[in-house]
């Protein structure tokens, strides 16, 4: 395994005939890189991630992430990778009749990790972001932003090789969108590879990090 | 396999359980009954099948005579019949002899025989055959001989009894066979559907523990475990239900009268285990099932 490296070539997706969502897709990540998925609703950028985190497959083309070919992926090797791999989605998809406590220690129940053990990651991951408070809450009774740090929390908790952002500023005040992107920073300065997918060009103004945006499913910078 | 998945797995299906319980409720319930009328036909094997064994240990034959014998007559016959090897004489009961202990059985209700004006009971004359197996024609060869005596009215032996026992075993196994086939088809039915329910109200949480790399085994194993503490828990019930009407049966009935003393025993603790193994597996079979036609989509 190649812990953090994602390498795409030539990668089609269609949803139908009439629906590409990616063309030709060619990329290469190198582990430890921080890099921005960008461009404008609809370009691909929420389905370049699936591919990634095998939740979608190509309809051709291939694609190494962690030095796996996922097209020839396993069940139990998928759950494995997957483990390597914390996401962020942009609908958070969070449990909603968990506690915030519960939600972030699935990650590590999976995996048999020791109870004691869990409950200090689990403290200390949801300190690190400001949800110490809301540990026995449920999601529907957080905001957006809390919402979206739970969501956070349960995909660093794991201290996984490549982290995966869809929008992760997108229901957040400015404030607070500099806060999770210094973590995001933080978590990258650890080793661990960041793909962030945003529209946000407020985002991208002063950044000095590579930046590959899309367009209707083709790179075009 | 670690503890601590131990621990989540029936925490889960606890969860699970508890989340579904009306389901779950009706479900214990109706697989309860199913098991119940299966258990009881077990208990009426198990029954018969102890009767025919406590019949095989000796065979006893009953000569019943014409009229009333001769003292003479009877002797005789007891001699001749002391010469065969493995005969032994029981007893002799005259008709007087009869009627005094049939008054005894009967005891307050003894006034029925005040009635008669004749003994209508036979005097006869108990043998034993020490070591009888089934395949011995000795008994039925001296029942022949002894029937065709002036004197002897009838002769009955245990063994005629063991084959008509043995033919009501037949009957009674294969239709607990048949009726077992059913209900077992019925409880993996409801089974299957209340896990499905399960699965289903847990369709968004399912989808997130294989988002986040849950193995497919880590997802399965709660509801293989909730399916098989509902099967062990209809299991259970039926057992106790079943245990409930033995009691009351026997506290109800003495079934000494008109039977020759037959006790009636409970299911063997042996079988009991083995019916409540065979209870968790229906309902380990019935949540594979449901969970595998989730798991192909
Ligand atoms: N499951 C699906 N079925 C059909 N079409 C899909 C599916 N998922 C995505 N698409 C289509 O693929 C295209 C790209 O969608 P995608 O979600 O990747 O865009 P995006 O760049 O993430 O957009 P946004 O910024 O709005 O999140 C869209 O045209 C979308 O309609
Ligand atoms: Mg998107």
């Amino acid at each position: 395994m190649v812990f953090g490296m994602i390498k795409l070539f030539n990668v089609y997706k269609n949803f139908g005939p009439k629906n590409p969502a990616i063309v030709d897709l060619s990329l290469n990540i190198e582990k430890g890189e921080f890099v921005f998925i960008t461009g404008p609703s609809g370009a691909g950028k929420t389905t370049l991630l699936k591919i990634i985190f095998c939740s979608e497959r190509p309809t051709s083309g291939n694609a190494l992430v962690n030095g796996i070919n996922i097209n020839r992926i396993k069940e139990k090797q998928l759950a494995f990778l997957r483990r390597k791999i914390g996401v962020v989605f942009q609908d958070f998809k969070l449990l909603p009749n968990r506690t915030v406590f519960n939600n972030v220690s699935l990650c590590l129940e999976i995996s048999g990790v020791q109870y004691p053990i869990i409950r200090k990651k689990v403290h200390q991951t949801l300190r690190q972001l400001g949800l110490s408070k809301k540990e026995r809450y449920y999601p529907p009774q957080l905001s957006g932003g809390e919402q979206q740090r739970v969501a956070i929390a349960r995909a660093i908790i794991n201290n996984p090789s490549i982290l995966l952002a869809d929008e992760p500023t997108g229901n957040l005040d400015p404030e607070i969108t500099i806060e999770i992107m210094a973590l995001l920073e933080e978590i990258h300065q650890r080793g661990t590879t960041v793909l962030v997918a945003t529209h946000s060009q407020e985002l991208l103004k002063d950044t000095e990090k590579k930046i590959v945006t899309l367009n209707k499913g083709r790179i075009v910078k | 396999m670690k503890t601590s998945f131990i621990k989540y797995f029936f925490r889960q299906a606890l969860t699970n359980i508890s989340d579904n319980r009306t389901a779950h409720l009706l479900g214990v319930g109706t697989i309860a009954i199913a098991f119940l009328i299966f258990n009881s036909f077990i208990l009426a094997y198990v029954n018969i099948n102890h009767w025919a064994d406590e019949m095989g240990k000796s065979l006893t034959m009953t000569i019943y005579f014409k009229g009333q014998p001769q003292e003479i007559e009877v002797e005789e016959l007891k001699s001749e019949l002391i010469n065969i090897q493995g005969v032994t004489i029981n007893k002799f009961v005259s008709k007087e002899e009869a009627i005094r202990s049939l008054a005894k059985e009967l005891g307050d209700k003894e006034g029925f025989l005040k009635g008669l004006n004749e003994n209508p009971l036979p005097a006869s004359l108990e043998i034993v055959f020490l070591k009888a197996d089934r395949e011995d024609p000795l008994p039925y060869n001296i029942k022949k001989r002894l029937e065709k005596m002036d004197i002897v009215d009838e002769v009955h032996y245990s063994e005629e009894w063991a084959g008509k026992i043995e033919a009501i075993m037949g009957a009674i196994k294969l239709i607990g066979s048949v009726l077992g086939g059913l209900l077992f088809l019925a409880t993996l039915f409801i089974i299957t559907n209340t896990i499905k329910l399960t699965v289903f109200a847990r369709e968004n949480e399912i989808e997130i523990l294989r988002l986040v790399g849950a193995t497919n085994v880590f997802i399965k194993a709660p509801f293989l475990i909730e399916g098989s503490i509902q099967g062990l828990l209809g299991g259970l019930l039926a057992l106790i239900m079943l245990l409930a009407g033995y009691v009351t049966v026997m506290i109800r009935a003495d079934f000494k009268i008109g039977f020759a003393s037959l006790d009636i025993v409970f299911i063997s603790p042996h079988i009991a285990v083995f019916l409540l193994l065979m209870s968790m597996i229906i309902g380990l079979l019935g949540s594979s099932i449901a969970l595998g036609r989730f798991f192909k989509a």
